[in-house]
Parts: structure tokens; C-alpha cells; sequence
């Protein structure tokens, strides 16, 4: 498992994992009341928060993208990422277990117009997206507390 | 690395974050501009009572009087109208269009109405709001319909000019269709909720929205003007 936590491997799945993170983010920050109506779509957050939430958490995911990728406190926004990511998964989850087909809103805030098989289809897809993502957050993880391995230097 | 390390730097992304977002939103155009505030976003708990539901009895709305071959097409939700209180009928003087099931229903936010129902409304000047987002507005729209996405952070703004345009209580009885994208679009139930609210007694939800109206063939305006 030497492999696994080796500086070759992990400076390029911080990297990677950095970019999505900021790709992300942009066009929620680009559109922010386009973004509230996705989180209002996952019937999960109460009214006063919905807002608030889509005004900041794509800057928390911009900021936590560009620390990982200039490696500039990399623990903590690989920790913040690794949580933001068990929150959309736990979210998506629910979603689709009720049966309330939505748009993720992950990477494109705009209303897609796809029937609802199409998004049920889409919300397994990014299920399974987001749980490889977090592999890529337990792979820095490992990394940082592998024996003896130095942990990746991005800048 | 030490929790204490760890909280400091979450903390401190995190006040970036909000400070970012702030000055970001500030700076954010009127249609990208979110207000800071959830309740300005689309209904909150409205600001009245509802009136007390008719008897039973009472739901099924008596067939109009100026029943025309429209009427099969009327949709069962527009069926579920309660009809006036007796003795209001045929005494209150109504507005243009405010004849048959098109009459005040003070007791329910909206009625969902289909397209034959709509293009009907239309043809008679009623006020049309397009609850979606502007820009998508500006790319085609229902002539005559104003902007009025729930999302921005002008909603309430908008709301209260067309109260102030319509402070009158028998203008609030005029009606008022609005429309989004359909399907399971709920920005116009959420604009309908939001008007009712503030006194607005007869108003209409267009259920299948503006792809219907394209289907339709009906005109359609482009740009940010009516």
C-alpha cells in the first residue's frame, strides 16, 4: 500500500481535487439565486437558511479548492471538503429515496429542463461521483498519515 | 496537526468565505443579486389567515352562467372553486373577466388553470407574472408578462409596486395568472403564496407554463420590455 501515499500520487489527486472544487464553484458564484433554487429543490434546509448557505458555501468550495491546489493549509480544506462531501452525498441520498427527482446543482446551477428518470439517473451518477471524490479526500488523508511518507508539497 | 491549528484555519476559511460572499453579492447585478435574508426570497408563512373553507357542499362550483364550449375544457381543479357567498352572486359588480370560474377565491392562494383557460385570460388583457428567472425571461416570454422571478433580490420590491398599483380591494380582485417553466416548476405557486399574502384575492397559476404556451404556437416577446 507504499503506493498509495506516495508524493508522486498525492500531489496530483490534491491538484485535481483542488480544480473540481473551484470548477464547481464558479458558476454558483457567478449566479447565486440560481443556486438557492437547487438547494430549495432539495427540500432539506429551512427557509432562513437557504440563502445564506448558497451565498457562502461556493466561496468555502472556491477557497477550499485554491488551498489545496497553491497547498496553502491543505488539511483543514481537504477536512472541509472531505465534510461538504458527505453532506451532498447524505443530501443527494435522501432525495432519491424519497423519490424527489432534482438537479444536483453541483456543477451547473441553470435549470436543465431533463425529465425526472433523466436526474433520478443523474443523482445516482453523482452518488457514486461524490463517494470517488472522497476516496481522493481518504487518499490525502492517508497520505499525510502514512509511515513516514512526506506529505505532498503543491507550491 | 493540532485541532487547535485545524479550528483556527477552518474558522478563518470559513470568515473568508462569508466576508467574499458579501462583498461578492454586493457588487452582484440586480438579476445575480440574492437578498441576504431567506424570506425575501420567495413566500414566507403568508401574512393572513385564510378564510374559512365553505361547507362541502359548497365545492362544487354551479356550472357559469355564460357557459360556453370553453367549459369542458375548464379543469377539475377550477371545478373546486367555491362559489360566492349567497347573496353576492349576481350583486357584486365584476371586474372585466371575473365571470364564471374566474371569480375571487379569497380562501385559496391560487387555482392551477390550464392552457385553453390562460390563452382565454390572455385574450381579456389579465396581468401575466413570469416567476422565472429574468434571464430566461428576457429570452422569450408571454406578451404583456412582467418579470417577476421569485429569487432575486427585487422580488419584494416588485411586489410592492404592484400593490401600490393595486391598493384598491376591488383591484385586488382582478386576476392574475402566473406562470414559470411547468412541470415541477414551484416558483409561480411560491409568487402566488407571496400575493396572496398581501391581499391579492384572484390569482391563477398557469400549471404547465411557458413550454405549454409554445406548444400552443402563442406569441411570444423577447427582451426585458412586456
Amino acid at each position: 500500500m507504499k503506493w498509495l501515499a506516495h508524493p508522486w500520487l498525492t500531489i496530483r489527486v490534491q491538484i485535481a481535487l483542488g480544480i473540481i472544487f473551484v470548477v464547481a464553484a464558479l458558476p454558483k458564484i457567478v449566479d447565486p439565486p440560481s443556486f438557492a433554487h437547487m438547494i430549495y429543490n432539495y427540500k432539506l434546509i429551512p427557509w432562513s437558511l437557504i440563502n445564506p448557505m448558497a451565498l457562502v458555501m461556493p466561496w468555502i468550495e472556491l477557497l477550499c479548492g485554491l488551498a489545496l491546489i497553491f497547498g496553502i493549509w491543505k488539511e483543514t480544506a481537504r477536512t472541509i471538503i472531505g465534510a461538504l462531501l458527505f453532506i451532498f452525498i447524505i443530501a443527494i441520498s435522501i432525495n432519491l429515496i424519497r423519490g424527489n427527482a432534482i438537479d444536483c446543482g453541483c456543477f451547473d446551477v441553470s435549470a436543465a429542463g431533463k425529465t425526472t428518470a433523466e436526474r433520478i439517473a443523474d443523482m445516482r451518477f453523482v452518488i457514486l461521483r461524490d463517494l470517488g471524490m472522497l476516496l481522493m479526500v481518504g487518499q490525502l488523508w492517508f497520505a499525510s498519515r502514512g509511515a513516514g511518507s512526506q506529505p505532498a508539497e503543491a507550491a | 496537526m493540532s485541532s487547535r491549528r485545524f479550528f483556527l484555519e477552518a474558522v478563518t476559511l470559513i470568515a473568508a468565505a462569508i466576508i467574499c460572499a458579501l462583498v461578492a453579492n454586493a457588487m452582484a447585478s440586480r438579476e445575480r443579486k440574492l437578498a441576504v435574508v431567506s424570506q425575501n426570497v420567495a413566500a414566507g408563512p403568508p401574512a393572513r389567515v385564510p378564510a374559512k373553507e365553505p361547507a362541502p357542499t359548497q365545492t362544487i362550483a354551479p356550472p357559469p352562467v355564460t357557459t360556453t364550449t370553453r367549459q369542458p375544457d375548464i379543469p377539475t381543479t377550477t371545478t373546486t372553486t367555491a362559489p360566492p357567498a349567497p347573496g353576492t352572486r349576481h350583486a357584486a359588480p365584476k371586474p372585466a373577466l371575473a365571470r364564471g370560474p374566474f371569480n375571487p377565491h379569497p380562501d385559496k392562494p391560487y387555482i392551477e388553470i390550464h392552457g385553453d383557460d390562460v390563452e382565454y385570460l390572455h385574450s381579456k388583457g389579465v396581468l401575466f407574472l413570469d416567476a422565472r428567472r429574468t434571464s430566461v425571461y428576457e429570452q422569450g416570454h408571454v406578451p404583456g408578462a412582467r418579470a417577476f422571478s421569485v429569487w432575486e433580490s427585487d422580488i419584494d420590491e416588485k411586489v410592492n409596486k404592484l400593490y401600490a398599483e393595486r391598493s384598491d380591494p376591488k383591484d385586488q380582485n382582478l386576476p392574475i395568472v402566473i406562470y414559470c417553466s411547468g412541470g415541477d416548476c414551484e416558483d409561480s405557486h411560491m409568487l402566488a403564496q407571496k400575493l396572496w399574502g398581501i391581499q391579492f384575492n384572484n390569482i391563477y397559476v398557469y400549471k404547465d407554463g411557458f413550454p405549454d404556451w409554445q406548444k400552443r404556437g402563442l406569441p411570444i416577446h423577447t427582451g426585458s420590455n412586456p
